[in-house]
């Protein structure tokens, strides 16, 4: 009796894959092929992350290159240091403020002006094109361009001011406070209005116009409309738009070290800055490391919790 | 008798032609550094670039022609790029280059990372040098490098405003003392706040009030009334009497609008731009801006409208000496250098006087005696005086007056702990001897972590 009469179909007729001798079987096939994803991930990002864990846990030095070993009597001796630092907690503070001023203000000019683009008929392409000019331009540029605008002797704005009367003696911009983090602000909300407008007039444009129709129908108001139905319909689009200009300003460095360096005085010091003083310029690879990890988490957990709530949002539309 | 005549005279021309044509020759500033035979070698350099730095290279090619070595330059960076290549390269072994940048200002983080030079030039090649640069340049008996050009600050004076007739009037009237260009801190003092409160000038006094640069201005009035940054044994000592003299100066210039209002803000294009523009009265300024004032198209308020002198002593103390802040772009051949000897031969050439003159062209301050020599010759016939002045006295204050900051791998660092108290200090936020003793505080917890105690 030939057992072939009672055996399941050959797998060549089943259609599964064929699991031959010295070949990989299916269950093992998404794992080869995850392999070079993760070996990629692992040596791009994982290694350098991990190396900066193990810089930061030392007290590294570019120019002794010896002190690249942990102490082991205090392997936390750089994060005991910059939870002592003043100069650290204040610019942690700045870039806080900083970051929940802009992220917010820029928000709401952009929120107000893709409203208003969304209702333009025409020209509405050209708009949208001379809108996106400022991003055009290089962070640096667009420090020196604003560096020039508050410049106290010859500066646009202070010009402009004493020209009206508004002032009388030409004000220092860069160096009062709060002038100086204004200023910033200023220069970096120009710069990224646009990427925020772009992504919730694309969000308003997506929006469903039955919706609307409905809410005409019932005789809503064009601020009903807006509270009740754009706002919230666009929640996806804002935690979008919010979560990449949050993790943008976080890591704000080029505008803020073109205008003012961080400073007078610290005044302006942002968390980058600040590390770039101590890494970069005075060789502390150790300490600044600690210092960007720091950051690093606190931008990972803002990430975690703008992802969240845009989740939220999405299983709420 | 005609035909002889014409001869003759044809001979006579042509003698004094060639003999012309050879003095000239022999007068020729001359290369060197050509002599060797390095057919088959390549140069690697990583050096200072952008803008006029860059002429220079140029000339390699001449060098190139003559030694038949190649020369390949594998990095111009800025200054502060440049430094951290080079610290970089060092730190982590990955040198692959013969000939680097180096400074005065930035050596001493690079001792033991490049040769000592002694030993590739001879005394009488570094004798044309100027001493005080060779001197400073040398550690621990080791040459660290060999000068291209220098840079040091002159006082920089609106002669509109010191050669007024009314104005000097006012000021012996106001003052007692005739208005004459100043000679210490104290006469800068009371002639800036004289220009400031009389509306003669927006501001009396000019300087950069950010970063190095105020440090080292900071740095420069100390020395220059006595007083000094560290002991020998790199204890800070700036917060004593003297230090808090220079910083309540600073502080009370800020405040009562002497200096611009964003001094603190300035770095050195902004701070020239203001005596460009004719709103400071009196300044230390590098000379390298001084093509830009004497341009009527970039500075119609200040072009021919000022002058410039060796440095003012600063407060009278003990040791009380003229200011004189400066720095030296150089070359210098890395311990890990594949092509010593030949590194040599092209920092040789580089350092010729017939680069170092053609360099000095446009405007740079060249660091040999015979190139400055020529230049002050050929400056004796230019129709501006000041361009001959200007030599002549940039000539005694690399010589006499030429100052580098101290000597530690740590400058950088100690500037950055420095300059935003010393901001502080100048806006208000910190009391002068309060400020100083934390910045002296912070910068002694830096060097001991740094072994300078031990």
């Amino acid at each position: 009796m030939s057992t072939q009469t009672t055996s399941l179909p050959p797998a060549e007729l089943s259609g599964q894959p064929v699991p031959r001798r010295g070949r990989i079987g299916p269950r093992w096939f998404p794992v080869l092929m995850i392999i070079p994803s993760f070996v990629l991930i692992v040596v791009v990002t994982g290694f350098p992350l991990l190396y900066s864990v193990y810089v930061s846990l030392t007290p590294y030095n570019l120019l002794r290159p010896d002190t690249l070993a942990i102490d082991l009597a205090n392997p936390f001796g750089n994060y005991i240091t910059l939870v002592n630092d003043p100069v650290f907690r204040d610019a942690l503070l700045n870039t806080i403020i900083f970051l929940a001023v802009t992220v917010n203000l820029e928000y709401v000019l952009a929120l107000g002006l893709s409203q208003l683009l969304a209702r333009v008929t025409v020209g509405q392409s050209i708009l949208r094109t001379l809108l996106m000019i400022p991003m055009m331009f290089a962070p640096i540029l667009v420090g020196f361009q604003f560096r020039w605008f508050f410049n106290a002797q010859a500066g646009l704005v202070n010009n402009i001011l004493l020209s009206i009367g508004l002032i009388q003696e030409p004000i220092a911009w860069l160096v009062d406070e709060p002038l100086g983090m204004i200023s910033i602000m200023t220069a970096t909300i120009w710069m990224n209005l646009p990427v925020t407008t772009i992504i919730l007039l694309a969000g308003t444009l997506s929006l469903p116009h039955e919706v609307f129709e409905a809410a005409d129908v019932d005789g809503a108001s064009g601020w009903q409309k807006f509270v009740r139905i754009t706002f919230p319909m666009l929640a996806p689009f804002t935690f979008i738009a919010l979560t990449i200009r949050s993790l943008d300003v976080a890591r704000a460095f080029d505008i803020v070290r073109i205008m003012t360096d961080g400073g007078p005085a610290h005044r302006t010091e942002l968390i980058w800055t600040y590390v770039t003083r101590l890494a970069i310029e005075s060789n502390q690879f150790g300490l600044g490391s600690a210092m960007a990890l720091i950051t690093v988490f606190i931008s990972l957990a803002f990430t975690v919790y703008f992802f969240r709530q845009l989740v939220k949002a999405r299983i709420v539309q | 008798m005609r035909k002889l005549l014409i001869v003759f005279s044809v001979i006579m021309l042509a003698a004094f032609s060639f003999g012309g044509l050879v003095t000239a020759q022999d007068d020729a500033p001359q290369y060197a550094g050509l002599d060797a035979d390095l057919s088959g070698v390549t140069i690697r350099m990583a050096t200072i670039g952008g803008g006029q730095y860059e002429a220079m290279y140029d000339s390699i090619s001449v060098f190139e022609e003559a030694t038949g070595a190649t020369v390949e330059i594998v990095a111009l960076l800025d200054g502060f790029a440049i430094d951290q290549k080079l610290k970089t390269d060092f730190a982590v072994g990955a040198v692959d280059y013969d000939v680097s940048w180096n400074h005065t200002s930035f050596m001493a983080q690079y001792v033991g990372f490049v040769e000592p030079l002694n030993q590739y030039f001879t005394d009488e090649e570094l004798a044309v040098f100027s001493p005080a640069i060779i001197e400073a340049a040398t550690i621990d008996g080791n040459l660290q490098l060999i000068p291209r050009h220098a840079d040091v600050a002159a006082l920089h004076y609106r002669t509109d405003l010191y050669e007024d007739a009314d104005i000097q009037a006012a000021y012996m009237e106001a003052t007692g003392e005739a208005l004459v260009v100043p000679t210490s801190l104290a006469q800068v003092d009371r002639q800036a706040r004289f220009f400031v409160e009389n509306g003669h000038s927006t501001f009396g006094y000019g300087m950069a009030g950010t970063e190095e640069a105020l440090t080292g201005r900071f740095y420069e009035l100390l020395f220059s009334s006595g007083g000094a940054l560290f002991d020998e044994n790199f204890e800070p000592t700036f917060n004593n009497e003297i230090g808090v003299e220079v910083a309540t100066l600073l502080r009370n210039w800020y405040v009562d609008g002497i200096i611009a209002p964003d001094t603190t803000a300035l770095l050195w294009d902004g701070d020239a731009q203001n005596f460009c523009n004719g709103d400071v009265a009196v300044k230390l300024e590098w000379y390298g801006w001084y093509s830009y004032f004497q341009d009527p198209e970039s500075c119609p308020a200040v072009a021919g409208n000022f002058s410039l002198t060796r440095g003012f002593n600063g407060f009278d103390n003990a040791g009380a000496r003229p200011t004189g802040w400066a720095g030296a772009h150089a070359f210098s051949i890395p311990v890990a250098a594949q092509n010593k000897d030949a590194a040599a031969e092209l920092i040789r050439f580089l350092t010729s006087e017939r680069v170092a003159y053609e360099e000095a062209l446009l405007g740079f301050l060249p660091v040999r005696d015979d190139v400055w020599a020529r230049l002050i010759d050929e400056a004796s016939a230019s129709d501006v005086p000041l361009d001959q002045v200007r030599l002549e006295v940039a000539r005694t204050q690399i010589s006499d007056d030429f100052r580098t900051p101290p000597l530690i791998a740590e400058w950088i660092e100690f500037s950055n702990i420095f300059y935003p108290i010393m901001q502080g200090i100048m806006l208000g936020d910190l009391e002068p001897q309060a400020g100083l003793d934390q910045a002296a505080a912070a910068t002694r917890e830096r060097l001991a972590a740094a072994g300078y105690y031990d």
